[in-house]
């Protein structure tokens, strides 16, 4: 951490001279530092994290994340259960995102198996997956609302996260953890009558995206308390590794969807299904708070024009690829990075040929984009390290795994 | 670094008053969205006396068919954290049942058990909820019966009559063969 | 230097006008004879006081109730359902009952005395505030004739109180909420006193009974904010002034419970947390009836009106009057609470800009046009 001010009183040696012939003698009062823990039981945290800062009056002069308070050891897991056993754990640590965790780790076993996916289950996997981005980006929006003081956005965007919820419960039984994409294909097919409910959320989602953006988006304190603020420039974002939203915030254009294109989203991007945003400093500059943000909201519409697509392109068929009951997978590693909610979602699978994997490494997003807050946070006060935090939009679950 | 926040460069006349005007509109812009709902009805329900509609495919507490379980320990193979425990006694055919029991602190409800029953009979239930303020009461018996149905009963009587049936018959012939050898 | 002081201070002792508290007339006229004459304007204010913190409580408590609901209804859900019945309407009851229940907790190495005195010198200070309020033309605890100048100077001694709390808490998240409240309430006093200049000069009086009688004319209709253009803005500045006075979202910086846990309140609980909340909803009630009384008409409308041409009973005429004023006070309370429920909070140095760069130089700006207008009006007329 930076150095620590100790209270102290210094006079200036040169004193000033005042026009009446009389001098005026200077000093700088200082007072100490406080030193406070924000957190692990914060309401700015977003879970169990602690953030040790260093305070001169409002104004940080240090920060310091500590994690490791929800460490469960899942990595550890993936290396003495089986390959599918193993599926349940990965919706546990980013737990806002588990579709897009299933198949990170389901593709990443399949690149090992060399088996072909249907194109149906393809087209399901990636329905989920971005109506799981839309439900993911409305809690980042709705808990930076409430990071920032504003509580009913939150509770707009929890009524539309339910609605998905229940849509994905229609399809898995679960609303939180779903299990839902295996490892070559799904477990079931969608019950009759989903794709059209799917369909229904969309149209009804556009209205209410609008809703959120003149309700908070917009708002001249919300846009003053964002704008400017925890600014990372391009430089600093690809110097620190960051992903996702908080990268593309930044200006730079990076999605893998769409520059490493896996699934389907390669050939949505082709038929001009969606595009990926880009922070362009529209409120204040490049960067800040309102640009990360503006990214994870504007990124719900784009996903929904995919889930239009492939609505529009599904097709009948099996769900489920040549899988055997029992996997043995052959020898040999994989890596398979996926864009998750949060960013690149790399899964690192290493096989000897048996039913138990040798190493499961995961590279989460959450954990890399929370390296940039010691460097951000200084200099800022007390509420901006608050919507600093809010901003880089971390599930704890995932940093700590 | 730290005089970041407090130096701020002092603004023109034009922007305080674009500042004002825009505090106070996107404001009001904001109250008239409150303001619409706040005149709606609520889209909540009241919990315990109104409950949500449970899907068919809600992953819920166990229930085990145990007519067709034939003991083979495909689900608590399958199970990621081994919290299913199962014992039967066999005698032939049929099942004496001393347990099968699921160990609800530990399961994750991820469904996978239920995949692998060749018989299809372990499911997962639409009940949720159960409180309890001891935590051995959480490991529940999935068994509706102890021992053996009556009708596995019935049918290994049956079966032992027509093996008993079947034995004497054998002897019987045995022993005409005999005879006959003798003879 | 001391001559304004002494003159305020002789301004205030003076007794009140002949035959205007209602409570002492009935008094006198229906006592029986034993009771000494003296003890009559005591008992009349034992009455006052009673029935001034009666209506308050209770107002504070319908208030927390009412805010519960408004903030389920804007968020598309019920909030309190069931405590007695008809859409909760028991909850502050209950919760009032479990707040006394709860254990007394003083944390420890925490400043015990101070800890204790803060919540007692918050709620004092603000129900000492409403004794200048009158709650009809006729009933008042004190017809004070700088009314509103001791409102005022009332209201921001609960400051007093949330710094002691602060202090006392032993809690670094304690000590930013006090010490917030302080910058903050030190830079809004300025703006609400100057924008609530504008109907005082309007109304020519800081006496709240003779500002709100100012406005009887056009059958009940002659309010300020019609009498005088500059009202209008100036009330849109009292009222934003009002909200960071009272802590109210967006200016509710002193707890606010994302950065600071719960600010000044994070080590209270039980009863004395409580005491902070009635103090909240009193003063959200206090600067509305303010609102009232100077902006929007006071006791005044055409329903008065007619009650008083038609000469009804003086006491139905006082209810009437009574019932008004809280209506145009709720209707403050409800608006206070709607912004709440809509806007992310401020920054502690916006707050600030906002204070001393933006409403101070609006309402001074509110303040010299309304003078002019007065100025030019009793030019033209004359």
């Amino acid at each position: 951490m930076a150095t620590e001010h100790k209270p102290s009183i210094t006079f200036h040696p040169e004193p000033r001279q005042l026009p009446g012939g009389e001098r005026e003698y200077m000093m700088d009062v200082r007072t100490g530092d406080l030193e406070v823990n924000m957190g692990p039981q914060h309401p700015a945290t977003h879970g169990v994290m602690k953030i040790l800062i260093r305070t001169d009056g409002e104004m940080v002069t240090a920060a310091q994340p500590h994690l490791g308070f929800l460490h469960r050891c899942a990595e550890k897991i993936g290396e003495n259960v089986e390959w599918l056993q193993y599926l349940p754990y990965t919706d546990r640590y980013d737990y806002l995102s588990s579709m897009n965790n299933n198949l990170g780790y389901s593709m990443a076993v399949e690149k090992l198996l060399g088996v072909e996916i249907p194109r149906r289950a393809e087209m399901i996997r990636t329905i989920c997956a971005e109506l799981n981005r839309i439900a993911s980006a409305l809690v980042a929006f709705g808990t930076y609302g409430l990071d920032l003081g504003a509580f009913t956005p939150f509770l707009y965007a929890f009524r539309e996260r339910e609605w998905l919820l229940q849509i994905f419960e229609k399809a898995c039984g679960a609303r939180l953890t779903y299990s839902y994409l295996r490892i070559g294909g799904l477990f079931n097919d969608v019950p009759p009558g989903w794709l059209e409910e799917v369909a229904h959320f969309c149209d009804v989602f556009e209205e209410k995206w609008q809703e959120y953006y003149d309700l908070l988006m917009v708002n001249h304190i919300f846009v003053k308390r964002t704008a400017d603020i925890g600014v990372i420039t391009k430089e600093q974002a690809l110097d620190f590794g960051l992903t996702g939203p908080m990268l593309r915030g930044s200006g730079v254009d990076f999605d893998l969807r769409r520059d490493l294109p896996y699934m389907l989203y390669g050939e949505a991007h082709d038929a001009g299904a969606w595009k990926v945003v880009v922070g362009r400093g529209e409120k204040g500059t490049l960067g800040d708070c309102w640009d990360r943000i503006y990214v994870r909201v504007a990124e719900m519409m784009q996903s929904v024009g995919i889930v239009r697509w492939c609505l529009a392109n599904i097709e009948e068929g099996p769900v489920l690829g040549d899988i055997a009951k029992t996997l043995k997978v052959p020898e040999g590693e994989a890596y398979v990075g996926i864009e998750n909610p949060r960013g690149e979602l790399g899964h690192y699978a290493v096989s000897d040929g048996g039913k138990v994997a040798v190493r499961c490494r995961v590279r989460g997003p959450s954990f890399c984009n929370l390296a940039i807050l010691e460097d951000i946070m200084p200099g800022t006060l007390l509420g901006d390290a608050v919507a600093i935090i809010g901003s880089t939009d971390v599930v704890i679950g995932e940093t700590d795994r | 670094m730290s005089d970041q926040a407090t130096m701020r460069e002092p603004i023109s006349a034009r922007e305080w008053i674009k500042n004002v005007w825009d505090g106070f509109y996107t404001t009001l812009a904001g109250m008239k969205i409150t303001g619409r709902y706040l005149l709606q009805k609520p889209i909540t329900i009241q919990y315990p006396d109104e409950r949500m509609p449970i899907p068919d495919r809600y992953r819920g507490i166990h229930y085990l068919e145990q007519e067709k379980c034939i003991n083979c320990l495909a689900c608590a193979r399958a199970c990621p954290i081994d919290c299913i425990e199962m014992d039967a006694i066999r005698h032939g055919k049929e099942l004496e049942w001393v347990s099968f029991s699921v160990d609800y602190q530990k399961c994750m409800f991820c469904e996978l058990c239920v995949y692998p029953c060749p018989k299809d009979c372990i499911h997962m239930g639409t009940e949720f909820a159960f409180v309890t303020d001891d935590r051995s009461e959480l490991k529940h018996d999935l068994l509706s019966y102890k021992g053996m149905s009556r009708e596995a009963r019935i049918r290994m009587k049956e079966a032992e009559a027509k093996k008993a049936a079947k034995d004497a018959a054998k002897a019987a012939k045995g022993a005409d063969a005999k005879e006959g050898d003798d003879a | 230097m001391l001559n304004p002081i002494v003159t305020g201070a002789a301004l205030v002792a003076e007794a009140p006008a002949q035959g205007g508290n209602l409570t002492l007339d009935l008094l006198r006229e229906h006592a029986p004879a034993a009771l000494p004459g003296w003890s009559l304007p005591l008992i009349t204010a034992l009455i006052s006081v009673v029935i001034v913190i009666t209506v308050i409580s209770l107002l504070a408590m319908v208030s927390v109730w009412l805010e519960r609901k408004v903030s389920g209804h804007i968020q598309c859900r019920y909030g309190p359902m069931y405590a007695g019945g008809w859409h909760g309407w028991a909850q502050s009851i209950a919760d009032g009952v479990k707040l006394l229940m709860k254990e007394d907790m003083i944390p420890l190495g925490s400043d015990k005395a101070l800890f204790m005195l803060a919540p007692a010198l918050v709620l004092g200070a603000i129900f000492g505030a409403f004794v200048a309020m009158p709650l009809a033309p006729d009933f008042y605890f004190a017809d004070i004739h700088l009314g509103a100048f001791f409102i005022l100077g009332m209201s921001s001694l609960t400051t007093i109180g949330v710094v002691m709390a602060g202090w006392a808490s032993n809690s670094k998240w304690s000590l930013y909420g006090s010490m917030r409240e302080a910058a903050q309430v030190v830079a809004y006093e300025i703006p609400l006193g100057l924008s609530l200049m504008v109907p005082l000069m309007v109304a020519g009086t800081f006496n709240l009974l003779d500002a709100s009688a100012a406005q009887s004319d056009y059958w009940g209709m002659g309010w300020f904010v019609f009498k005088n253009p500059f009202v209008i803005p100036a009330g849109i500045l009292f009222f934003v002034a009002a909200l960071a006075e009272t802590k109210r979202a967006p200016f509710d910086l002193p707890e606010a419970e994302s950065e600071l846990v719960a600010g000044f309140l994070t080590e209270y609980s039980g009863i004395r947390w409580s005491f902070f909340f009635m103090e909240e909803y009193a003063a959200m009630y206090l600067m509305s009836l303010m609102a009232a009384v100077f902006f929007l008409g006071g006791f005044e409308s055409p329903v008065l009106h007619v009650a008083r041409q038609a000469e009804w009973h003086p006491i139905l005429c006082n209810l009437i009057a009574a019932t008004t004023l809280i209506a145009k006070s709720m209707f403050g309370v409800l608006v206070m609470m709607w912004v709440r429920w809509t806007l992310p909070r401020v920054r502690i140095d916006q707050v600030m800009t906002m204070g001393y760069k933006y409403l101070t130089p609006l309402a001074l700006l509110c303040a010299l046009g309304a003078a002019l207008w007065e100025a030019g009006k009793a030019w033209i007329f004359a």
